[in-house]
């Protein structure tokens, strides 16, 4: 095989990455408006206010959603606010289980009277619609099978009216259908947790008010960590992030460089 | 009926119409409005012309590219979207054109799809391209896939698809998310030439940069009356322009208005 | 009749949906929660089926051709075992189904997902030209949202990330906004085309 720029361009990126990640330095980060905003909301809540969260992502983006969804959870159960898990793609389901159950116990939470899941829908905008008319008719059940009515911290939950804000971590345009959806439509406050080329995305909808709040990336779970006093694989992975960040910065500057002087020596002959 | 209708008024106390809801309703049937007028209301020696679109105009040179060079064309409408969506419905218009050309040149055309109902339909409006060109005997059902619904498992199999197939040219057009970039890097390695279009704002920064040609947002949705010089079509293109002068009108007021007197509400809802 | 039947239900469903929108009473709501949940939920179901059935067809074609039979019988092999270990163990935490998700596929996903960073370097380094003006100003915000994004924005100079937060939300932003609401209203007209009729190809029929 031929190795060409592109080869030596991604060999490159591969060793940045993995040195970076050999060596445990802790950067810092300044935390952002919007993270701070994210924090204040959940940290104002009154406590056993309940927030939805809606794990609306797919299990390849993991390594960026996972921090997101600890650090967030983990301030929500240490404000002692009521919890409902639910996934609209289907392999949020089984992670989103795992996370809430994790952090859960981390915080002596009990399952069904602090936090329940509800597990996974098909057909997210037709969830999203009618979970605003009854979430007990979208999910009769939980994702262990258990009546709805079983559930001691679901009683009295009838729609998004009972619901205090619902948090969408996802990697993907989903928020979007929950802020016009559920916020637009029915007044649920919308939130999001979200991976990091999705921020620009929901920039509008955060700066119009129609998303309340909204966290992004390694940063943002790095910052929210921080912010919470809570060590997580954000604040370790911004070394790694940094680095990659350099080399493309290096990668554009080299490109640049190469097109100039092909443009110059273009202009020789 | 009627009586059905004072019934459930008097029975449940609540009205039908919501007046929370009414500016959404005027601005909705002014909109409505607009479109069914311009598209049946004008004059029968009018005819409208849209401007160049690039990259429009390019799908001639790259149906004919792969008719020279001997090798497929690819086209995939990206996995954000569904069939209810809009932006799949105007990729459809511009899959029934190339489908047409595709068979008027003998030339083999690969839609692999995330969605079981994007490729039913989309095995129709192709078919029903080469029934129109009387070519139905070259249609190949089995060029219209169902590859995974999951989005890295689809973007890993049209990947795939480009690598063994080497098509000359690509045509990326629909609702893209974090596969777009994936896409079109393969598309550029192997030398094919691409043509993209999304209303994902944030994946046309990633078709800008690596497709050759990229229609952004509104253009794919003009691109059915475009390739077809449709007038009804291109009336209500027309209507759209009128609905965007009507916009900028209101945003301009609303921006004198809000610099001028800060305190006002009524521009807001 | 073929395409009129399928386009008075498309128009029909279009109008109900549109106009329980705007209603708040139980009987329009209870409409709006059948069309939505149980009528979606009920096509859904059917268009796996569908997909399932297409896959399993497309793949054993292949294989019969012996075009791509390693990557076919691959596949084959994923959609067969996958059912069948949801259907025999479950799907709960620590069932076979969950450990075959959690081992395999949540890594093979990152993998594809993890080449991004690899596809962005490379698109860095041959499409970011400074060609012109225009571009040239695109590269700069470039360099300055890639510095702000990670760490050395703050160590280089504590204003570059409050610079790179105003290309975000200023001029960004707004071009980003001009784009949506043309998309807006492509989509509104589109919906409008296809409600009334004018617009077909959805249908297998031209124009």
């Amino acid at each position: 095989m031929r190795l060409e720029s592109r080869h030596w361009v991604f060999l490159g990126l591969f060793l940045v990455i993995l040195l970076s990640m050999l060596l445990q330095i802790d950067l810092g980060v300044k935390v952002s408006q919007d993270t701070q905003r994210m924090h204040d909301y959940i940290e104002n809540l009154p406590p056993g206010s309940v927030l939805m969260l809606s794990f609306d992502h797919e299990a390849s983006s993991l390594p960026e959603i996972r921090p997101l969804a600890l650090a967030v959870l983990r301030h929500a159960f240490a404000n002692g606010h009521k919890l409902i898990g639910v996934a609209l793609l289907a392999e949020g389901t089984g992670i989103g289980y795992r996370l809430m159950e994790q952090v859960g116990k981390e915080y002596g939470k009990v399952y069904g009277e602090d936090y329940a899941f509800l597990g996974f829908k098909p057909q997210y905008i037709a969830a999203m619609l009618s979970m605003g008319e009854s979430i007990r008719q979208t999910f009769p059940e939980d994702y262990l099978g258990r009546p709805y009515d079983d559930l001691p911290m679901l009683a009295g939950i009838t729609n998004y009216e009972q619901v205090d804000g619902v948090i969408s971590i996802a990697d993907g345009s989903l928020t979007t259908h929950w802020v016009e959806y559920a916020g637009n439509q029915y007044g649920v406050r919308v939130s999001a947790a979200v991976a990091a080329a999705m921020v620009t995305t929901y920039d509008p909808y955060l700066a119009s008010g129609q998303m309340h709040a909204m966290i992004g990336g390694l940063r943002g779970a790095a910052e929210y960590e921080q912010l919470i006093h809570r060590g997580g694989s954000g604040l370790r992975g911004m070394l790694a992030q940094t680095a990659a960040h350099v080399y493309v910065i290096l990668m554009i500057i080299a490109g640049n460089v190469v097109y100039f002087l092909n443009r110059k020596k273009g202009r020789k002959r | 009926m009627p009586l059905l209708v004072l019934v459930n008024i008097i029975a449940t106390g609540t009205p039908w119409f919501d007046t929370g809801k009414l500016p959404i309703l005027i601005a909705a049937i002014i909109a409505i409005g607009i479109v069914l007028i311009a598209t049946y209301h004008r004059r029968s020696r009018e005819r409208f012309q849209l401007r160049k679109i690039a990259g429009l105009e390019a799908v001639e040179e790259a149906i004919g590219r792969a008719t020279e060079m001997a090798r497929p064309l690819l086209y995939t409408p990206g996995w954000g979207g569904d069939i209810q969506r809009p932006t799949t419905i105007a990729s459809m218009n511009i899959l029934s054109h190339v489908a047409a050309r595709a068979a008027r040149y003998d030339c083999q055309l690969v839609y692999p799809t995330h969605d079981p109902v994007i490729m039913s339909v989309a095995q129709e409006v192709v078919k029903e391209s080469y029934v129109q060109e009387g070519l139905a005997d070259r249609f190949n059902e089995d060029n219209i896939r169902y590859v995974s619904s999951s989005q890295f498992g689809y973007a890993a199999a049209v990947e795939g698809l480009i690598t063994r197939l080497e098509p000359a040219s690509i045509f990326l057009l629909g609702t893209f998310e974090a596969e777009s970039l994936i896409m079109a890097e393969t598309g550029n390695f192997v030398g094919a030439i691409q043509i993209a279009g999304t209303d994902s704002t944030i994946q046309l920064s990633f078709f800008i940069v690596a497709c050759d040609y990229t229609l952004i947002g509104e253009e794919l949705f003009a691109a059915s009356g475009y390739l077809s010089g449709d007038q009804s079509i291109l009336a209500s293109v027309r209507a759209q322009d009128m609905m965007k002068l009507i916009i900028m009108v209101l945003l301009l007021i609303a921006v004198i208005w809000a610099s001028f007197a800060p305190d006002s509400t009524w521009w807001r809802f | 009749m073929r395409r009129r039947i399928p386009q008075l239900i498309c128009g029909l469903f279009g109008l109900v949906v549109f106009l329980c929108y705007f209603s708040s009473h139980p009987t329009a709501r209870s409409i709006y929660l059948t069309v939505t949940l149980d009528y979606w939920q009920i096509i859904f179901a059917f268009t796996l089926i569908v997909g399932a059935i297409s896959f399993v067809r497309v793949n054993l074609r292949g294989i019969e051709r012996g075009e791509d039979r390693s990557y076919r019988i691959a596949s084959l092999v994923g959609v067969i075992t996958m059912p069948l270990l949801a259907l025999i163990w479950g799907l709960k935490g620590g069932s076979p189904f969950m450990w075959v998700f959690e081992n395999i596929q949540v890594p093979m996903q990152s993998t594809v997902f993890a080449l991004l960073a690899f596809f962005v370097a490379s698109a860095s380094y041959r499409g970011f030209r400074a060609r012109s003006m225009q571009a040239a100003i695109l590269l700069g915000a470039a360099l300055l949202m890639l510095i702000a994004r990670s760490t050395i924005g703050d160590m280089l100079w504590a204003r570059i990330p409050e610079a790179a937060e105003w290309v975000r939300t200023t001029p960004a932003m707004s071009a980003r906004r001009a784009i949506l609401i043309g998309i807006g209203l492509g989509s509104l007209t589109t919906s409008v085309r296809v409600l009334i009729g004018i617009e077909r190809t959805w249908l297998g029929g031209e124009k």
